[in-house]
């Protein structure tokens, strides 16, 4: 095991050297990548891609000459016939997705046991708490003394002979003072350090804030900038693989980017810049800069599996972003900058600098800093990640791709552009009027709707009349035939006139009680006799058909008073001549003056000479209910839920005390444990059958 | 606690003919429920039947009927976890019903009554008669008051144990009737028009000449309230604590007696008004006027409530029943009619009488006194049934103001012109009393308790309306403008509602059975006209057939036809 791992270790340092050798040599060496995508076409984009696969065809082929060799040639078709290919294992968000099924299924199983015991503590109408009550069955006395025992003598003196060991309680105690007193000190001395220094920090942090010069955050970036370089440059040389992490948080670089409009050529800055643009040469420059920022930072992140086999790395061409800051192959082509290009944009700007300075300066400087970014080429190669596995579309290709894109991106604007009056036709009046169809059909739909609201008005009026139980049924009818109605409502009104009885009162007759005579009439009468004064009646004297007269008058003026008028919405002139005498048109007629609703049945209507007032009381309805409470659907339902009493002054005690009684009661002072599984055996609760509830009660979850 | 008013033998065996009667009923009415509730049978057969218990005993279906709280909720609640819970409150209000009429046995008392042979009339029984065949104790109940100032009005307490008297010469006493004792008595110099008791035997208020004065029990002047000048008449609403009163000028006012504040004055436009009775069931106020009709009046509302042409001329008496089912009217022109005042229907009775009556008044039990000058005649079941003639008949030598029936005694107190008169008049009251109510034999610690108590169960004054249960019942109209108001907000589904009340407004009456049938006529025209309809629409679906061209149907011009 060893050896081979020492092997290993050599081969791996040998390569390492070649490797370092091999970038000793300045010139560029483009090597084949050893994953590509079968393509037809060579061109200078896209390398063709070989099959790894062995092709047994071939092998056989060269064994065909000899008997022997025939017989293993067949042997070895035969098993390329015969062996079955393992299928794919499957992807892993589906495996990850079949696991959570089947994990979801089994908690559901498992939960879903609680269904009745939930169910039924929450139709039940109370529940005691704590459920499990110990039994107040108190013990026969002779039971419970049969637990205590005196000791035997024998016991008794075996003890005296053999006390048994005093047992230890062996709990372990926590310390209540674990540190030491020095220790305790230290130790806050060194929690007050930290907060001190948490505090200069963020008081320092606040300054800092609130310093608005440009030029000083710039210098402060660029510094923050500087230290995160070295830091990184110090993991990549520690812990390459942490280093590879912080590489992968230029995804997240890149989202931000793309939902930012920062780079991009739409801000103020960018604005300016554009105007001065076509005469300033470096201003174009600028713009340039700030667009390459912003696409490289939008790039996704590249495979960088070409780059392991390069092996060696050639000097970055000397170009400054004047050159041709959009040409993707001179950003990706070297290994260098392709690393920067995907890390950040500080980085890369930083870097590029560097490059050119290292440049101008010694070779052996840059020498250094190859083998570290080597160095994450291993670190690559050797941590396997699955993302780089997938990646199968060559570089060369990705490359060719994103350049015309924002060709094809400004053609499909260009596209959508053209298309959006199609695409809206519905909506569009000026350009659906050139049609003859269109505009009818639009027409229609108008038409159609307009007349919904108008219907809407109806019942508005319908329906804001006052409550009675013959307006009740009516409503119903009128929305769902109100039209019908309408046309019929006329002559059933005068039906329904005509079907009044006019004596339809049950006219009580008088009866004559034979009542006491009273000594003071009997005097008058008395009277009467003797003066032979003609006997009045004295309803005849006293009675006024003026009283009924007036009376019906009144309620006559009642109901009018009530009666829903027609609402007139026409402006006279409008549209129109105007003035005295003429006419609305009967078209205005119809559309302006809104029909009061039929009139509903009053309470005193057919009772004769009696008056009901019928109006709301605003006082009143101040204590009354507006709204139906949630579960119910019906006014009825909910008035019937709240018919009866609950005050022990109208219904016995027992019962009051039976219908107040709170839904969950707890002992006072008992600590309520949660419910264990044994709450899962009651009878009561494995007895509980009411389905629907449990089936809402499940939904919930 | 109640004496018995008549011959005690023949009543016991009456009883007992009863009970047996009971007995025979309540077997026929097993086997009902037996038919009827099946869920009780299963319960039965769950358990194991005992031998030896019968389990408990079944309830008179029609007590059972009597404690109904109405129809209860059906099966309009979706919510499978909210029906279930209503379900079970349904058990429990059934429950309260079955107690209700179970605990009916607890009301030991029975109504007394006279009974006399075939040929021999109730109203030849005299007060004398009477006397001589009750027990002593209630023979006390029979007695006259001999005052110098006046005709006297009189008013019991609530309970039924203390008595006021009010002279139109100032007069103005309070005592126990029963053993006696004065509270106390004194002139108050001034006219007095009108008495009443207050929520407590403490405190009376009188309407004098020019204020409303109140009093305690010790005759000592706790309140002059001039806010309330010149009253004719004045009623106490015990459970809202008003004091209604009307005054000369036919301005009505509330008077909110636990917080001293008006909580209504108006004019009711009726002139001067002398006749005025409470209705008990829903605390309106109804007041009669010298054209006949009758008003009924709520503290909120600055119009009568409702009107009724009673008679062609003025009134003299009012009474409204406990129940608040009838109302009894007379007029000038010497007839009663009896109203159906909770339907606001009638008249129910009319009756010709041989003179105009001065007073009227109901008892507990439903028996109308009728004052006739100096005659008082009361009527038995004369409501809901004509009858023929009176129950009994008591003859004074005064003529009568007013007179009020004792609550929880078979005694009528009559104001007279020289005095009171107490009289007994058998079965009148009613026989059980409920003490947390009225307790006719309170202590001080009782009554203190009860003040609070009520005090506490006040009504607001809002709530007087004619239809006592108003309040139980949702805002309807409200909601239907809520309900429009949604439908205004475009493209918002309005909720759907059922609106239709748990009460029909309409009992049913000839009138209301002919509207069901109009209804019907109306619905059957409608149907018809549909049909009719549909007849000429025949031709139109037809021409709506179009060949279809698919995704092309939309250049074909669409011709829009006129309806």
């Amino acid at each position: 095991m060893e050896d081979i791992e020492d092997t290993d270790l050599v081969a791996l340092e040998h390569d390492r050297l070649i490797s370092a050798v091999s970038k000793l040599d300045k010139t560029q060496h483009i090597t084949e990548p050893t994953r590509n995508e079968p393509t037809n076409l060579n061109s200078e984009f896209n390398l063709i891609k070989r099959t790894n696969k062995l092709n047994i065809d071939n092998v056989a082929k060269v064994l065909e000459d000899t008997a022997h060799h025939v017989q293993i040639s067949k042997k070895l078709k035969k098993t390329q016939s015969g062996a079955k290919v393992l299928s794919k294992p499957l992807e892993k968000p589906q495996a990850e997705r079949i696991k959570r099924a089947t994990g979801y299924e089994e908690t559901k199983k498992k939960v879903g046991r609680w269904d009745p015991v939930v169910a039924r503590s929450r139709t039940v109408d109370y529940v005691t708490f704590p459920i499990k009550h110990v039994s107040a069955k108190l013990e026969p006395t002779s039971d419970f003394l049969t637990k205590f025992k005196l000791k035997s003598e024998l016991e008794k003196e075996l003890e005296e002979v053999d006390p048994q060991p005093m047992v230890e309680d062996e709990e372990e105690e926590e310390p209540i003072f674990p540190k030491s007193y020095e220790e305790m000190v230290e130790y806050r001395q060194h929690l007050a350090k930290m907060r001190a220094q948490q505090s200069y920090k963020a008081a320092k942090a606040k300054r800092q804030s609130k310093i608005k010069s440009k030029k000083f955050h710039r210098v402060l970036k660029k510094e923050k900038l500087k230290q995160e370089l070295k830091e990184f440059e110090e993991l990549q040389k520690r812990d390459p693989e942490e280093a590879l992490k912080k590489l992968e948080g230029i995804e997240k670089a890149r989202a931000l980017e793309r939902h930012t409009l920062r780079h991009k050529s739409t801000g103020k800055w960018a604005k300016n810049k554009l105007i001065r643009a076509k005469y300033d040469k470096e201003v174009r420059q600028q713009l340039a800069d700030q667009l390459s920022v912003g696409r490289s930072l939008t790039k996704k992140v590249q495979d960088n599996q070409s780059s392991d086999d390069e092996g060696d790395d050639e000097p970055t061409p000397n170009f400054t972003l004047s050159q041709d800051p959009f040409n993707p192959w001179m950003v990706q082509r070297s290994d260098k900058s392709n690393v920067n290009a995907e890390f950040d944009f500080g980085y890369k700007k930083f870097v590029q600098n560097k490059i050119n300075k290292h440049k101008e300066s010694d070779d052996s400087d840059s020498d250094e800093n190859d083998v570290s970014d080597k160095d994450i080429s291993y670190a690559k190669s050797s941590h396997p990640e699955p993302k780089e596995e997938k990646l199968t579309v060559t570089k060369a290709i990705k490359e060719k791709l994103t350049a015309p894109k924002s060709k094809k991106g400004k053609k499909a604007a260009a596209k959508s552009k053209a298309k959006k009056p199609l695409a809206t036709s519905n909506w569009d009046v000026e350009t659906v009027d050139d049609t003859d169809n269109k505009p009818k059909d639009n027409l229609e739909y108008l038409k159609l709707k307009k007349q919904k609201p108008k219907a809407v008005i109806d019942e508005e009026l319908l329906e804001s009349s006052s409550k009675t139980a013959e307006g009740m049924a009516n409503e119903e009818k009128d929305e769902t035939i109100s039209e019908l109605v309408k046309a019929a409502q006329t002559p059933v009104q005068e039906s329904a006139d005509s079907n009044i009885d006019p004596n339809r009162f049950i006219e009580v007759k008088p009866k004559y009680l034979n009542t006491a005579i009273s000594q003071v009439e009997n005097e008058y009468d008395q009277l009467d006799d003797d003066q032979v004064v003609p006997r009045v009646n004295i309803e005849e004297v006293f009675e006024e058909d003026d009283v009924v007269a007036s009376f019906r008058q009144e309620k006559e003026d009642e109901i009018n008073k009530d009666k829903p008028e027609d609402i007139n919405l026409t402006l006279p002139g409008w549209g129109a001549w105007g003035g005295k005498g003429v006419k609305p048109q009967k078209r205005k007629r119809n559309r302006f003056i809104l029909k009061a609703p039929p009139k509903m049945p009053r309470r005193d209507e057919n009772k004769g000479d009696i008056i009901i007032k019928e109006f709301k009381d605003p006082k009143l309805a101040v204590h009354k209910v507006k709204d139906v409470p949630f579960p119910f659907e019906s006014v009825k339902d909910y008035e019937a839920s709240i018919r009866a009493p609950l005050g022990n002054t109208f219904i016995p005690e027992k019962a009051h005390k039976k219908l107040i009684r709170p839904s969950i009661i707890t002992k006072a002072g008992k600590i309520i444990e949660p419910m264990d599984e044994e709450e899962l055996l009651v009878p009561k609760n494995r007895n509980f059958k009411n389905q629907s509830v449990m089936k809402l009660l499940g939904r919930k979850k | 606690m109640k004496n018995p008013k008549k011959n005690a033998p023949k009543r016991y065996f009456d009883v007992e003919e009863k009970n047996s009667e009971q007995k025979q009923d309540v077997e026929v009415y097993t086997i009902k429920n037996n038919n009827n509730k099946r869920t009780d049978n299963k319960r039965i057969q769950k358990r194991k039947p005992n031998k030896n218990f019968k389990g408990k005993a079944p309830i008179d279906p029609e007590k059972l009927e009597a404690h109904s709280r109405g129809e209860g909720v059906g099966k309009g609640v979706k919510h499978p976890l909210h029906a279930e819970k209503l379900k079970k409150k349904e058990r429990k209000y059934t429950y309260a019903q079955e107690q209700a009429a179970r605990a009916e046995i607890l009301l030991t008392e029975d109504h007394g009554g006279l009974e006399v042979d075939e040929d021999v009339k109730t109203t030849a029984i005299s007060q004398k008669i009477i006397a001589e065949n009750v027990d002593i104790s209630a023979a006390t109940k029979i007695f006259e008051l001999n005052l110098d100032f006046g005709p006297y009005r009189a008013k019991y307490s609530r309970n039924g144990r203390h008595l006021l008297l009010g002279s139109k010469k100032g007069h103005l006493a309070a005592f126990d009737w029963v053993t006696k004792k004065l509270h106390f008595e004194i002139n108050v110099m001034e006219s007095i028009h009108d008495i009443s008791w207050m929520h407590t035997e403490t405190m009376v208020a009188a309407a004098q000449k020019e204020w409303l004065y109140m009093y305690d029990n010790t005759g000592t002047e706790l309140h002059c309230v001039k806010k309330m000048d010149k009253i004719l008449r004045m009623e106490f609403l015990p459970y809202h604590f008003l004091l209604a009163a009307v005054n000369e000028f036919g301005f009505m006012t509330w008077l909110d007696i636990s917080i001293g504040e008006v909580v209504g004055h108006y004019n009711n436009h009726l002139g001067r008004t002398s006749v005025m009775a409470q209705n008990p069931y829903n605390a309106t106020i109804c007041l009669g006027n010298s054209k006949g009709v009758v008003s009924l009046w709520s503290p909120t509302i600055k119009e009568p409530l409702a009107k009724i042409l009673c008679h062609k001329t003025p009134l003299t008496a009012i009474a409204v029943d406990n129940r608040g089912m009838y109302m009894a009217t007379s007029g000038v022109d010497r007839s009663m009619k009896i109203w159906d005042i909770r339907n606001l229907d009638g008249p129910v009775q009319h009756y010709r009488l041989r003179s105009a009556p001065v007073d009227l008044e109901f008892s507990q039990k439903d028996m109308l006194a009728v004052g006739l000058d100096e005659v008082v005649e009361i009527y038995n079941n004369c409501c809901s049934q004509t009858t023929d003639r009176p129950y009994l008949r008591h003859r004074m030598a005064k003529t009568i103001t007013n007179f009020k029936y004792c609550p929880y005694e078979d005694v009528l107190g009559i104001g007279t012109r020289s005095g009171f008169t107490s009289i007994i008049v058998p079965g009148s009251g009613e026989p059980n009393f409920d003490a947390l109510e009225s307790n006719p034999f309170q202590n001080k610690k009782q009554r203190k308790e009860a003040e609070v108590k009520a005090l506490l169960d006040k009504i607001p004054a809002e709530l007087i309306t004619l239809n006592p249960f108003d309040i139980t019942e949702v805002d309807v109209p409200s909601l239907q403008e809520q309900m429009e108001a949604k439908k205004k907000l475009l493209y918002l589904k309005p909720k759907k509602m059922d609106f239709t009340p748990r009460h029909k407004k309409k009992g049913k009456t000839q009138i209301a059975r002919k509207k069901i049938i109009k209804q019907a006529a109306r619905q059957e025209f409608i149907e018809q006209a549909k049909e009719a309809q549909k007849a000429l629409d025949l031709p139109q679906p037809e021409t709506a057939k179009k060949p279809s061209f698919g995704v092309l149907d939309r250049f074909v011009p669409t011709i829009k036809n006129k309806k």
